[in-house]
């Protein structure tokens, strides 16, 4: 009896391995519990516990339980400590993260409005551009917006010359070029785009016969907008908001590109000073927890509100034949405007990188020179490395040939393993393990970039993984999870889409598993997975808020950027942007040439 | 009243030609049926006269009012050409319940408050949905949304009725109901209906006249009974009826003005018509609709080849040399197979198309 029983059992799991699917689901639950689970206890317990630098604080040896980060960052009144540190710094992110909110849902909600809806002329010039912001680092934005308006009378610019002065001869007030109002715009410029994506896609797939019924029914162009198309697309828009909010509220860059004057400290900002400081680095880990949480309610609310009863998906048959709105009169000044702020915010900021890379003296046009390019003077002792001209820089070259490297193998990782998670998922659809192992997959895309980092942060701090310290294998592990979602998202709707029985077709005449997959599943949808290898590379080659925490000085080519920055090297750090953003866009313009893949495809929301 | 008019109406898309110079009267009180293969334009033609789509070239008039005009530059806009529109896919808005979805169209006609809820209650009365009247479009069957959708179109009493295939996403029960009850719709309400639909059978029961189309060119604008007994050509004969007509291969030779020698399956016959035939009788295409075959008796000898009984009436394909005849025979048979099955053919009804051009040429009959 015993024995048949147990012959059984073994042939249950023989079966139960040889599918394909059953295997991938499996290996992919043990690695991302390992990966995203498990690091996340780690960074839970780091909060909890003192660390070599805190000893003479808290008077407890390492390694022993203690609430004092908690309780020093939350409720420490003495000089104020609490509120500078950590209730002011968190106000400020909530200010700036609505603002920028409503910047991007209004920009680039009224510009997916006209580009779906209108006959604007110059629609696929203008669709091209207007995502040119969200494909640059996240960065490009501010170091613009400083390029553009800083001007002499600044002394937290070094009083530089900026565009405007130069051409104009006006002097913003400091308030314009750091602080509140540039962080919130910046962040609302540079999230349009993704507004305008997740929006205009649904514009696009709305039916068009629900805004024609009510023209026929004689309601006005602007009833139409309030009462219909609005309250239709209220759930994708919610969706939106939310989702800027959660990136922008932990957005570290823009605030520390922005802060110069030191006038507006930001969570991140706070949180990134902490972990430099070795006495609070505790403090650090909580203000981590604290922004995963932060993300983790707002993505929930996100669901609640994109639940099944509330989106309106509309299929319909003729669709395809939309009545654009006419604009009369007003289609030459909308245009205008549109073309005006979509080129200054796309192409300007292109020209204003090469250009301030080009200036001997910034701000002034007459010093135009190779310089700072090709120099092999030692400019400034105080950057980490070589500080000779962009060209001639070995600093820079290793770091660039770095990130490359990186974000070459953190596409690879995470492309294929988006890949088979989609299968996975697909094929093994309503059930619970698949469930779990999709939503390990995506939960990386909740935690902020630098809480993320943070997380491994102190796994490289316990013992069995302090080889990992400062090593490109951490970054590429970190990485490779990080933008996971993108890849498993596109991977799993593209493998949705395909039936069953187009593989279940190769099956039958004998095909093996792999052949199955290179010959018959991917050449079928190779644009969209390519662009699950697309994307993660494109965020990995401009991400520096995710590794800013783990990588050392002069690792990757986005920290080598931050050094020239801070330390005044303007146009070392232009020229470095430059650089970046011209081999992001050159690689999506060759493989959406190529292979039709592109990476507005591949953001699913 | 309105009388719409259509007067070298051309819609392109691009390079494709959607609509091709049509023109067309639909007179008051009528019941037009654009029907056609998918593509032929049928939906292009009716969103054009709604003013959902702009034509490229041409004049359009409903009533006294011309609503577009290439020439002149005049484009009205839908909501001021006095029309209801009902979508094929109803195009309900989702978040509003079945009460605010009808009284939508009347708030925008500013109809004071009371009126509209009285409209809405009889709207919903002649429809027999009042006890969706809180719910959301999404907790409503196909059926239930098709009559929400008919009850918000007709509220604001237009006086043509736009209508784009709206039974095609029904089940066939529910579809030959809502149809005998559109056909009583147009009765009461008293306005023009036009309506796009690609099934035959749909646009012969419902309509007063039938807009039959093909590759953007109307091919005839006629009754439906017209339609089915004297089709103007070749694809006409073959579009409408079911099962299709019979078209077998001739030649001919001109015997006088009214008679034609006609050589076809194996026999020489001679083909009569009360009129004068014109045209090239050389090469021909007789059609024969399946009723005018007799089965039984007669000078043809053909075989059984199939036989498709649906209890009223019987389909019996019989097999003569190379040619294949359909019959229809009233009432259940079921012969066996290859069973020797003569046949005559009987009736005036029989049609001659030129075999080039597919144009008919006369209606007569065989003997």
């Amino acid at each position: 009896m015993a024995r048949k029983k147990s012959t059984r059992v073994l042939n249950n799991v023989r079966s139960y391995i040889s599918k394909p699917a059953n295997v991938i689901t499996i290996l992919f639950f043990i690695i991302l519990l390992t990966t995203v689970c498990l690091p996340l206890l780690t960074l839970v317990r780091d909060s909890v516990v003192v660390h070599s630098g805190e000893i003479r604080d808290i008077g407890k040896p390492v390694g022993s339980f203690t609430m004092y980060h908690w309780a020093t960052l939350l409720f420490e009144k003495l000089y104020n400590y609490s509120i500078i540190t950590f209730w002011r710094p968190l106000l400020n992110s909530v200010m700036m993260a609505i603002v920028s909110c409503i910047v991007a849902v209004g920009f680039g909600g009224t510009v997916a409005w006209f580009i779906t809806r209108s006959d604007i002329p110059g629609k696929k010039f203008l669709s091209t551009i207007f995502v040119f912001p969200y494909i640059m680092p996240s960065w490009s934005i501010a170091m613009f917006w400083e390029n553009f308006f800083k001007n002499s009378n600044i002394v937290a610019c070094y009083n530089q010359v900026g565009m405007l002065e130069s051409f104009t001869g006006l002097c913003v007030p400091e308030w314009m070029l750091y602080g509140f109002f540039p962080c919130a715009m910046c962040l609302g410029i540079h999230y349009a785009p993704f507004a305008y994506l997740l929006i205009g896609g649904i514009l696009r797939n709305m039916d068009a016969n629900l805004e024609e019924a009510a023209t026929v029914l004689k309601a006005s162009r602007f009833k139409i907008i309030r009462k219909i198309t609005l309250p239709i697309v209220m759930p994708a828009l919610i969706s939106t908001v939310l989702l800027v909010f959660s990136s922008s509220i932990s957005s570290y860059t823009v605030p520390s590109f922005l802060n110069k004057n030191g006038s507006f400290p930001t969570i991140s900002t706070t949180m990134r000073s902490l972990f430099n400081t070795a006495s609070m680095q505790g403090q650090g880990f909580v203000v981590a927890i604290i922004l995963l949480v932060f993300s983790v309610v707002i993505l929930k609310l996100n669901d609640k509100f994109t639940g099944k009863r509330k989106s309106f998906t509309t299929v319909s048959g003729k669709s395809g034949q939309v009545s654009l709105v006419k604009l009369g009169k007003g289609r030459i000044p909308f245009t205008a405007v549109i073309m005006i702020i979509s080129v200054f915010f796309a192409i300007v900021p292109l020209v204003s990188f090469a250009l301030e890379s080009l200036l001997e003296v910034p701000g002034d046009y007459s010093t135009i020179s190779l310089y700072y390019w090709t120099t092999s003077n030692t400019l400034e002792d105080r950057v980490f490395g070589s500080s000779q001209g962009i060209l001639r820089n070995p600093t820079i070259w290793a770091a660039l040939g770095r990130s490359l490297l990186l974000s070459v193998i953190v596409a690879l990782i995470s492309g294929t393993f988006g890949i088979l998670i989609g299968y996975a998922a697909a094929r093994k659809r309503g059930s619970r393990l698949a469930r779990w192992v999709s939503n390990m997959a995506f939960f990386p895309y909740l935690i902020p970039a630098m809480s993320f980092g943070a997380v491994y942060l102190s796994v490289a701090y316990t013992n069995t993984f302090s080889f990992l310290r400062g090593s490109l294998l951490l970054l590429i592990i970190v990485g490779g999870i990080k933008f996971l979602p993108f890849a498993s998202k596109s991977g799993a709707n593209s493998m949705m889409q395909l039936s069953g029985e187009i593989e279940e077709a190769a099956l039958i005449m004998g095909v093996p598993w792999w052949k199955r997959m290179l010959k018959v599943l991917f050449p079928i949808q190779k644009a969209s997975f390519i662009s699950g290898y697309l994307l993660p590379f494109i965020s990995c080659m401009r991400e520096l808020s995710l590794f800013v925490l783990l990588a050392t000085p002069g690792s990757i080519i986005t920290v080598v950027l931050q050094d020239f920055e801070v330390n005044g090297l303007t146009q070392i750090s232009n020229g470095i942007n430059f650089l970046i953003i011209m081999i992001v866009l050159l690689v999506q313009l060759i493989t959406n040439k190529l292979t039709g893949a592109s990476i507005d495809k591949g953001i699913g929301g | 009243m309105p009388r719409i008019v259509l007067e070298h109406v051309t819609k392109c898309f691009d390079k494709f030609v959607a609509v091709d110079d049509l023109n067309l009267v639909i007179e008051d009180r009528d019941f037009i049926t654009l029907l056609g293969p998918s593509g032929c334009g049928k939906t292009t033609t009716l969103r054009m006269i709604a003013g959902l789509e702009t034509p490229t070239k041409g004049r359009i008039t409903i009533g006294d009012t011309v609503v577009f005009d290439s020439e002149e530059g005049i484009d009205i806009s839908p909501a001021k050409r006095d029309i209801g529109f009902l979508f094929q896919n109803y195009a309900l808005w989702p978040h509003m319940t079945v009460y605010d979805n009808i009284a939508f169209g009347l708030e925008n006609l500013k109809w004071p408050k009371k009126k509209i809820e009285e409209r809405v209650k009889e709207m919903m009365a002649m429809l027999k949905i009042e006890q969706f009247e809180k719910r959301f479009p999404s907790e409503l069957s196909g059926g239930q949304q098709q009559r929400v959708a008919i009850a918000r179109t007709l509220a604001p009493k237009p006086r043509v009725l736009f209508m784009d295939e709206p039974l095609s996403n029904l089940d066939a029960k529910l579809r030959l109901e809502m149809r005998s009850e559109l056909k009583r719709l147009h009765v009461d309400t008293d306005s023009t209906f036009v309506y796009v639909t690609h099934d035959q059978l749909e646009a012969m029961a419902l309509a007063t006249k039938i807009c039959l189309m093909n590759k953007a060119v109307l091919q005839q604008y006629d009754p439906p009974l017209v339609v089915y007994n004297k089709p103007v050509n070749l694809f006409v004969a073959d579009f409408v009826g079911n099962p299709t007509m019979n078209f077998i291969n001739a030649t001919g030779e001109r015997k006088g003005f009214n008679d034609v020698f006609v050589h076809m399956l194996g026999k020489d016959l001679v083909f009569h018509s009360s009129e004068t035939i014109d045209g090239d009788v050389s090469d021909l295409v007789i059609g024969i609709r399946p009723e005018f075959v007799k089965l039984g008796e007669g000078n043809f000898n053909g075989v059984v080849y199939t036989t498709l009984p649906s209890g009223m009436e019987t389909t019996v394909k019989v097999k003569h040399g190379e040619d294949m005849v359909t019959s229809v025979v009233f009432g259940s048979v079921d012969f066996s197979h290859s069973l020797d099955m003569p046949f005559s053919i009987v009736s005036d009804n029989i049609i001659m198309f030129e075999k080039a051009s597919g144009k008919r040429i006369a209606i007569g009959s065989l003997s």
